[in-house]
């Protein structure tokens, strides 16, 4: 007994970190010791401590929503992306995924809501298409800029998007530390403006090569992809909208890809589908943090 | 070359001077009379005639399928021959994207893989024929002026500028591939690139159906890249598979959705009682679309005139 306490009390005196039962054997001034420093480095790691109050008058004023420039779905998810959420949007081929990434694009900029980040898998990035869908919208809009003639406010409305191809999950990691050593030492980009909306087209066709099998790296790197744009989207107050594609679940059913651990993964889920042969698609909330799932809406893509 | 002639005539007749390549795709609804001549380097425009220069324009579109990969889907059932329109298509991409810029091509390489071994050479040279003959027809004002230029326009040119890859399993298949970006460093004036169906390897025989997945999306992301990298269009064909669901066939693409859901643009051709038509059914840019088509002894052409069409074979 005297002897475990002897050696818990040495152990005690040589330790900084917070282990709650070396502490317990610790003698009462060192423990104190140790207790400041932990309080003081927990600090320095994870940034002050919020309470309710503090999160309330944060969301009500920092973080906006980005509407998509779709009717459908921005009332479905209650008035568009969230900032500091990752939206997922998942769909069979050719439901139209791609199209939403392209709306919200020009919308962001449009409306000069900020600068958006497009990583694009798929070679589906189209400037003509953004521009078709800037000119759709150009009549209504009365933002600054208006005596500019209508070729400059092109100009300056598609160079607040920034469009980079990846194509390996290697590759995007590279991209997302070089936007988070960016977005910390409070470069902005292109015209002063800050950065307000990431879109990953397609991060199921990177992650697809090396997830499976029986080796557990490809899910520990879809994992670490996550935690990043998460922490983007929290550090730096975007909205980051990925999306996935579905693969058959048995029973001619389909499901999104990506698997079980992903599910967990985007704060809101969307499934969108196209009947054939037309424009108009039917949006479903798989999941959602505030609002309820199960609720469906139909919205047109405009060509 | 020595090749048997054709027993189509040599004088076809068509109702006017054809531009070639300009691809018309069309939907059945619009009759817009727009037309875009596309010389740009960036835009590699596929294979089949559009415009009547006397006539009144009629009822086109405009594909550009640009650094994108294109996948074909082909209405071919599990145990027949290659048929005969499936590989024009192919063929005629690989020739048109050699028509010299002067006239309104792209002047470049094209790099053929082939899995089935249905590359046709006397088939080629007839296309080759059938191109130039269209060319000099449709500009005839410049036959006195470059005569270096004519030089070129011999189909012996257009089929020495086709880079031919014969691959017999899949493992030869993934080696190309990754051979692939090494050779283009190397050739720089190739502008597509034309993989005749890509699934072939690996339909039959692949036991892991989960490491087919693996390895198709790899290879996928491998030729976007090359794509973008080197400036040129991807053509992968592949097969039609039907599906029974809900009581109902439905053709679905062959290897399945995450296979689908890799290519950027994808034109499906089939047969409507007895006319072919293409269907654009998946593109960034442009919406869904149909136009009809025919395959004729110069190669595939605007679904105009009946006469010379091949017959469908069933």
């Amino acid at each position: 007994m005297a002897a475990a306490g002897g050696g818990g009390g040495g152990g005690g005196r040589a330790t900084t970190s917070g282990c709650g039962l070396k502490r317990r054997y610790a003698p009462h001034d060192q423990e104190e010791e140790t207790m400041n420093q932990d309080q003081s480095s927990k600090e320095d790691w994870c940034g002050r401590l919020w309470n309710g109050m503090d999160l309330l008058k944060d969301v009500t004023e920092n973080k906006h929503v980005l509407p998509t420039g779709l009717e459908g779905i921005d009332t479905l998810l209650g008035g568009g992306l969230r900032q500091g959420q990752l939206t997922e949007v998942t769909g069979p081929s050719s439901s139209g995924k791609t199209q939403v990434c392209l709306h919200s694009a020009s919308h962001a900029a449009v409306k000069h809501m900020g600068v958006v980040m497009y990583l694009d898998t798929s070679n589906s990035f189209s400037p003509s298409r953004i521009a078709t869908i800037i000119d759709g919208t150009n009549d209504l809009s009365d933002q600054r800029g208006f005596d500019l003639p209508h070729k400059e406010r092109l100009k300056t409305m598609m160079r607040s998007i920034v469009c980079k191809s990846v194509f390996d999950i290697f590759g995007m990691f590279e991209v997302l530390h070089q936007l988070e050593v960016s977005l910390l030492n409070d470069k902005v980009k292109s015209g002063g403006r800050k950065i307000c909306l990431l879109i990953v087209d397609s991060i199921s066709s990177l992650l697809a090569p090396i997830i499976g099998g029986k080796y557990p790296q490809g899910r520990s790197m879809m994992i670490s992809v996550a935690m990043i744009l998460k922490k983007l989207a929290y550090k730096h107050n975007l909205s980051v909208l990925v999306t996935n594609h579905m693969v058959s679940a048995g029973n001619g059913a389909v499901k999104p890809a990506l698997g079980e651990s992903w599910k967990a993964v985007p704060h809101v889920r969307l499934v969108i589908s196209r009947e054939h042969g037309s424009n108009i698609c039917t949006a479903t909330v798989l999941k959602h943090t505030l609002l309820a799932s199960g609720r469906t809406a139909k919205f047109v893509v405009p060509s | 070359m020595e090749h048997n002639r054709s027993p189509y005539p040599d004088a076809v007749t068509f109702q006017g001077p054809r531009m070639l390549g300009i691809c018309s795709l069309t939907s059945s609804h619009r009759n817009t009379s727009l037309l875009v001549l596309v010389t740009s380097m960036t835009y590699l425009v596929a294979g089949f005639t559009a415009k009547k220069l006397l006539r009144s324009v009629v009822s086109q579109g405009l594909v550009k399928l640009n650094w994108g990969m294109l996948c074909l889907l082909m209405n071919t059932s599990a145990a027949d021959l290659p048929t005969k329109y499936d590989l024009f298509f192919r063929i005629q991409l690989a020739i048109n994207v050699q028509i010299p810029v002067e006239y309104g091509g792209l002047g470049g390489k094209a790099v053929y893989i082939d899995t089935e071994g249905s590359f046709m050479v006397e088939r080629v040279y007839q296309i080759a024929e059938g191109c130039i003959r269209d060319i000099l027809e449709h500009f005839p004002h410049s036959h006195e002026k470059s005569s270096s230029g004519q030089k070129q326009l011999q189909p012996e040119h257009f089929l020495a500028d086709i880079y031919y890859f014969r691959i017999c399993s899949y493992t030869e298949q993934i080696a190309v591939i990754n051979y692939l970006e090494k050779f283009l460093g190397e050739h720089k004036d190739v502008r597509i690139v034309v993989i005749d169906n890509v699934t072939f390897h690996f339909r039959q025989d692949f036991e892991d159906l989960a490491l087919r997945t693996r390895v198709l999306s790899g290879l996928s992301l491998k030729l976007m890249k090359i794509a973008k990298t080197y400036n040129l269009a991807v053509v992968l064909l592949n097969q039609v598979t039907t599906k029974f669901t809900e009581g109902s066939f439905q053709l679905t693409l062959a290897l399945g959705d995450s296979w689908s859901h890799s290519c950027t643009n994808r034109l499906i051709l089939y047969w409507n009682g007895n006319e072919r038509y293409a269907h654009l059914d998946k593109s960034p840019s442009l919406p869904v679309a149909s136009a009809p088509y025919a395959v004729t002894g110069k190669g595939i052409r605007d679904a105009v005139s009946s006469h010379h069409k091949r017959a469908r074979v069933t």
